[in-house]
């Protein structure tokens, strides 16, 4: 069972106080998260994934000044590790592939605005049913392409393009809400 | 190491962090490093004996309005990156109005000028030290910045260093403004803003470097 966001983030206002208690399970409860924002990533470098997770707790904890109280708490400890990973790319120089560098980027973009202020549904009804369908399996119920694909009976292609269509339909939509 | 040993490291060090954790540390950056800029002033170049006088009148003013303005608007881009999740910056072409304010000043004084004035107003007495002073002075304020970003942890490094270089160039403009007896927009516009666009470029140059985390 996964901590909401409304949790974690009183523990991280507990943790910036000072109560240690709060803060230990904060970080407890971000091994897990961080571990499948990773792994997502990593395609499965157990060693990797867990020296990454390591980092980002470090780097959550020097730099948890940095955290303003009255936002979103999980978009920032991602932003920590998306930093974290893109940095230890550029220091291997390793040729890993990243499925979907640009769907990575502009879903994280649309988490925040979306935890923010939408109602996933409501934004969802708009898109035709496949792209909501496979924006709904990849980026809310947290399934792979390859999951998402097999349930849905598409090709992971056919899934990859429905979820980058609709999320750019989507980012549409929220430029001009604004 | 064992991640659960690591949280309980973590954990065993829960110091209450500040409100505005941020803010603070830039400001401390800042004012330490312009303690040292003001000292370096003091000893070596010493303020305009006429400074009181000085401060009464449009050139004095029409220099810090344009550096700190400049100061204040880097200052707050500076804070603005030194989140993660800082969003994108559209209001960053802002930090050219005060230079083209500060042009048009310039071209009213050169139009009432007479053109074999125009030299003068433009070299002053000093352009040939003005923006290496100003960029040399911004060097213990950049280092304070540094110091203040061990803590903080930006995402954009190449633009970080380049904002926190024009924020130590600017705040350098300033101060040094308290020394330099120039008068002339002309002159500002040229030669304050060289030494700001120096320490701004070297910023650029050494961000990525020293700002990484």
């Amino acid at each position: 069972m996964r901590a909401s966001e409304e949790q974690l983030r009183i523990w991280m206002i507990g943790g910036l106080d000072g109560d240690a208690d709060a803060y230990t399970a904060l970080l407890g409860a971000l091994v897990p998260l961080l571990r499948s924002f990773f792994g997502r990533r990593l395609r499965g470098a157990a060693d990797d994934v867990e020296d990454l997770v390591q980092e980002t707790l470090m780097a959550i904890h020097t730099r948890r000044g940095t955290y303003d109280r009255s936002r979103p708490f999980v978009a920032w400890a991602y932003a920590v590790a998306r930093y974290k990973m893109i940095d230890q790319f550029r220091r291997t120089r390793h040729m890993i592939q990243i499925e979907g560098l640009e769907e990575i980027l502009v879903a994280e973009g649309f988490e925040d605005a979306c935890a923010a202020r939408m109602d996933i549904d409501r934004l969802l009804d708009g898109l035709s049913p496949k792209q909501a369908r496979a924006i709904r399996d990849t980026k809310v119920d947290g399934l792979s392409i390859a999951e998402a694909a097999q349930s849905a009976g598409l090709s992971d292609a056919d899934i990859k393009v429905s979820v980058h269509r609709g999320l750019k339909a989507l980012a549409a939509r929220l430029r001009g809400e604004r | 190491m064992q991640t659960d040993d690591l949280i309980r490291a973590l954990a065993g060090d829960t110091r209450p962090v500040p409100r505005h954790a941020v803010e603070r540390r830039v400001g401390i950056g800042l004012v330490f490093g312009g303690i040292v800029t003001l000292a370096t002033i003091a000893a070596t170049l010493g303020f305009r004996p006429d400074l009181d006088m000085a401060m009464q009148a449009f050139p004095f003013w029409m220099k810090w309005g344009y550096t700190l303005s400049l100061g204040i608007g880097a200052i707050v881009a500076t804070l603005h990156l030194a989140r993660p999740n800082a969003e994108r910056i559209d209001w960053l072409w802002l930090l050219a109005v005060p230079l083209l304010l500060l042009l048009a000043v310039a071209a009213s004084e050169l139009i009432r000028t007479p053109v074999d004035g125009w030299q003068r107003l433009w070299l002053g007495h000093s352009w040939t030290r003005c923006s290496m002073l100003v960029a040399g002075l911004s060097v213990p304020l950049f280092i304070g910045l540094l110091w203040a970003f061990r803590r903080l942890a930006p995402t954009r490094l190449r633009l970080t260093g380049a904002m926190a270089g024009l924020t130590s160039g600017a705040c350098a403009a300033t101060l040094y403004g308290l020394h330099c007896p120039e008068a002339s927009a002309t002159f500002v516009v040229s030669w304050y803003t060289l030494g700001m666009a120096l320490a701004m470029l070297g910023g650029a140059l050494i961000g990525p470097r020293f700002l990484r985390w």
